[in-house]
């Protein structure tokens, strides 16, 4: 009798017919969630939910290299960085609009994926870790040096965009966080879609044959160097566009923002918290991790525990908690890798999927 | 006509010789069997032969082609494909997905290779399972689906690395029965077994290593009566 | 020339912090085939015990290590016990996440406590110097380097005449024989752990008044403990401390030949180096 986690998930594998439903379901959470902006007055839900995107891209571009092709890197800060440093500098200092420099960063970026994979790929295990995080750290340090190019350490500012324009219609001049929640909410779908697509692909058998025995699918016909790079360069395309659109949202980057080990780990992070090598890994993971953060960051915690009268606002605990809870929203990211580790290593979907199947079961 | 020459083929690491100087053929159409005692290079001169290692010295040709320094999965393409000693299986695919990753080798339609899956599952008697994690197969059924996911690649030359080691006197003769099958479609075998009466029985030519060098080639009846095997390899275990 | 050699020597004397690091990152390693990548904020945690207890105590920097390393010992072998040790058999990658994971918590927790700002531990001697034929030497790099020296030494004549230290080695080399041995190999991963927790902590304490002490301090250190054994060999002392010299001197001269900025790039070049073509470090046998 087989285990019950040995039991075919179903509901992704089935057929034909039965996915109606599902299909449906799907796009009428879309069409809801487009039609949010022109309910939602918040600007504070909407920057939430663009950051949600974000990460959803991120989560979802590291889970086709480290989910279904078994490759760890813990260095995709450099693609971020590569595709964020490339239209802001593009857009500041040759004025031309980040629709365009965000296709010069995937350019950029493709490069970059190739030279780090020729390096990086003959390394496997920890080793190909460690080597992913050197390559990231050897952007970092290079684009504090290259001032002329990257303004160093100042970082990049940007204060204006242009609009964008149809023929002479202007459709929109980025004065709201609109066009911004459009663009990651059609860009978000699209890496999942993309997802969905290499995972019921020739490409995406081959790289879990990789990701579960490298030799074996060697021997399979698999040349694993090449399907590899080809991993590689997808998921570090959607890192590269992830990080223009997150510079471009926010207006600033510097060195320590896109390029440093901090990034790598929370991409990772997302990825890991959802569970990997599944679709909706990442966009739970998003989902989990922004809320969280941006919970703590904005005292939205502490002035619940407040509220629910568990600590005085005025005693040294609750002063306490005000004045520096928000500046350790990544004391979250910390705490929620190690519990998903140590209990739940298939991640939270996994978990999920673990007390459904034991339910049903009993 | 001879499908695969190996012609004098060494492999040293440092400065020992796992295999020195071995030469034989493999007749296309037939088994063949690889016997040796432990450590004698019996799976080095597989992996020689299939691209994991390149031979220090000698060729390897197959179909009248040099192998020499082409990877697995060049081998693989070409039409030659190994299974090995310790079963490898892709655990957190299912049996089918396995065996199609061996079929996406020749299509790139996952439809037509789950088409040819099935079919290769039925060969081994594995289709009622093939829904099931490849990793939670007991032993003998991952010998089997080892067996299934070299078929699917349509190999010319199938290599069997020990594919009996460790199961049970019913699983192995469903092994042997298997083996001879899929002679009968047509696909040369090169087969590694430590089981004698299971060798003689399925092998037309059984070339015998000792210590990495070939110590005899023959038919089975040649084997066990020449007397140098019998003292280097056969008198170490009776 | 004399700035050669006085780069160099700088090199040597912030080499030996480095292999103290180095080898407790190496020690953890061979006994457990775990990377820590919580180390540097090891050395974050023991930076800030130094600063707490030289703000609050008035105890010097080169004292406190006596309090410093016996807690730093504890609390390793605390990690090593309820946390490493549940993922012994897992992934590495599994392995090396849940060590980030504590390495987020450290940093942020100090964070939370201490603010980020950057402290200062200055000391009287902090920016005073020797000279030797007109080469300076900063005083606390010597001192440091001194009683880096000292606790090497130590620690080699632990892991070497000890029984303790004997069966750490054995673990270290092959961790199924040592049980069968009859070696208690959950504790001397417990000791392990501990120990390179203290050595990474100690190495904070010396460096604690030349540097800026700041949460994030720590991911560098990891970084370069990283380099250091991978240039040493994975598990291996003698070279993790070769190691850390080594990146120190690179570190040093790099720095006044391609411009301070530099010189961590010229660091990580030649770990890509090593990894690429010599992965079992610069004093390891070459794979064949």
């Amino acid at each position: 009798m087989p285990s019950p986690s040995f039991i075919r998930r179903k509901w992704i594998t089935s057929a034909g017919g039965k996915r109606v439903i599902p299909l449906l379901l799907l796009a009428s959470g879309v069409a809801l969630l487009a039609l949010i902006p022109l309910s939602v007055q918040s600007t504070y839900a909407l920057h939430i939910m663009i950051l949600t995107f974000v990460s959803i891209i991120m989560g979802s571009a590291w889970n086709i290299l480290g989910g279904y092709t078994g490759q760890y890197s813990v260095g995709h800060a450099a693609y971020f960085g590569v595709g964020a440093y490339t239209t802001m500098i593009l857009l500041q200092f040759r004025h031309i609009a980040p629709w365009y420099g965000m296709w010069a960063g995937v350019g950029a970026t493709i490069v970059t994926a190739l030279i780090i994979g020729s390096i990086c790929f003959r390394l496997r295990g920890p080793y190909f870790v460690l080597a992913s995080i050197a390559v990231a750290e050897i952007f970092r340090v290079t684009a504090l040096n290259l001032k002329d190019l990257t303004n160093g350490a100042e970082g990049i500012l940007v204060t204006e965009l242009p609009p964008l324009k149809f023929g002479d219609t202007v459709i929109t001049d980025f004065t709201t966080k609109v066009p911004f929640f459009y663009t990651g909410l059609i860009t978000a779908l699209f890496v999942i879609f993309v997802t969905r697509g290499v995972q019921h692909s020739k490409l995406g058998y081959y790289f879990q044959a990789i990701r579960e025995d490298q030799d074996a699918a060697h021997s399979l016909g698999i040349n694993p160097a090449l399907y590899k790079n080809i991993a590689l360069v997808i998921s570090a395309v959607f890192t590269s566009v992830a990080g223009s659109l997150y510079a471009v949202y926010v207006g600033f980057i510097d060195p320590g923002t896109v390029f440093s080990l901090d990034v790598s780990v929370q991409i990772v992070t997302i990825a890991i918290i959802g569970g990997i090598g599944t679709i909706l890994g990442p966009v739970i993971g998003a989902i989990v991790l922004v809320t969280l953060s941006e919970a703590l960051r904005s005292n939205a915690l502490t002035n619940a525990l407040i509220h629910a009268g568990l600590v005085n606002a005025d005693s040294r605990v609750g002063v306490f908690l005000k004045e520096n809870l928000s500046h350790a929203h990544i004391l979250i990211y910390g705490i929620l890798v190690v519990i998903v580790i140590l209990f739940m290593p298939q991640g939270l979907l996994g978990f999920a999927r673990r007390i459904v199947t034991r339910k049903r079961k009993g | 006509m001879a499908i695969l020459e190996i012609r004098h083929v060494s492999k040293f690491f440092g400065g020992l010789a796992a295999n020195s100087d071995v030469s034989f053929e493999v007749e296309e159409g037939s088994i063949v069997g690889l016997i040796g005692p432990n450590g004698a290079g019996k799976t080095t001169l597989f992996n020689c032969i299939t691209g994991y290692y390149a031979p220090s010295k000698g060729d390897v040709v197959f179909r009248g082609l040099r192998m020499n320094g082409l990877q697995p999965d060049k081998v693989c393409r070409l039409g030659m494909v190994r299974t090995w000693q310790k079963v490898r299986p892709l655990t957190n695919l299912s049996v089918l997905e396995n065996v199609m990753v061996g079929a996406l080798c020749r299509t790139n339609s996952l439809f037509e290779a789950r088409r040819m899956a099935q079919e290769q599952l039925r060969v081994v008697r594995l289709d009622q399972k093939g829904a099931l994690l490849a990793g939670a197969l007991p032993i003998g059924e991952r010998k089997k689906l080892e067996v299934a996911r070299a078929l699917a690649t349509r190999p010319k030359l199938l290599l069997l690395d020990e594919v009996m080691g460790g199961l049970n006197p019913a699983e192995s003769e469903e092994l042997i029965q298997l083996i001879l099958e899929i002679r009968k479609k047509g696909i040369t075998q090169m087969v590694i077994e430590h089981d004698m009466k299971a060798i003689m029985r399925m092998s037309q030519n059984i070339v015998v290593l000792n210590s990495g060098e070939k110590l005899a080639e023959g038919a089975p009846e040649e084997i066990v009566s020449n007397p140098r095997v019998i003292e280097a390899y056969l008198g170490a275990e009776v | 020339m004399s700035i050669f050699v006085q780069s160099l020597i700088s090199g040597i004397l912030i080499g030996g912090v480095y292999a103290l690091i180095g080898i407790g990152l190496t020690i953890i390693f061979g006994v457990m085939r775990v990377i820590n990548f919580a180390h540097g904020d090891l050395l974050m945690l023991g930076m800030y015990a130094t600063y707490f207890l030289f703000t609050q105590f008035h105890i010097d920097p080169f004292v406190s290590i006596v309090i410093t390393m016996p807690l730093m010992f504890l609390y390793g072998a605390f990690l090593q016990r309820f946390f490493i040790n549940r993922v012994l058999d897992a992934l590495p990658q599994n392995q090396i996440l849940l060590t980030i994971g504590l390495g987020l918590i450290m940093s942020n927790t100090v964070m939370l406590a201490f603010t980020s700002d950057y402290k200062i531990l200055s000391t009287r001697y902090s920016s005073s110097s020797v000279s030797l034929h007109g080469i300076s030497i900063s005083l606390p790099l010597l001192v440091s380097f001194a009683i880096t020296t000292v606790i090497t030494i130590a620690l080699y004549w632990f892991l070497l005449k000890t029984d303790t230290g004997q069966a750490i080695r054995a673990t270290a080399q092959d961790r199924e024989a040592a049980r069968l041995m009859g070696i208690n190999v959950k504790r001397m991963s417990i000791i392990a752990f501990g120990l390179g927790s203290a050595l990474a902590a100690t190495a904070g304490a010396l460096i604690s008044p030349t540097y800026y002490i700041f949460p994030q301090v720590g991911s560098s250190f990891t970084l370069k403990a990283f380099v250091i054994t991978v240039l040493g060999g994975m598990g291996s002392v003698i070279g993790a401390t070769l190691g850390g010299i080594l990146i120190g001197v690179a570190e040093s001269i790099g720095g006044v030949y391609f411009g301070s900025g530099w010189k961590e790039v010229v660091v990580f070049v030649l770990f890509l180096l090593v990894l690429l073509f010599r992965p079992s470090g610069l004093l390891g046998k070459s794979r064949t």
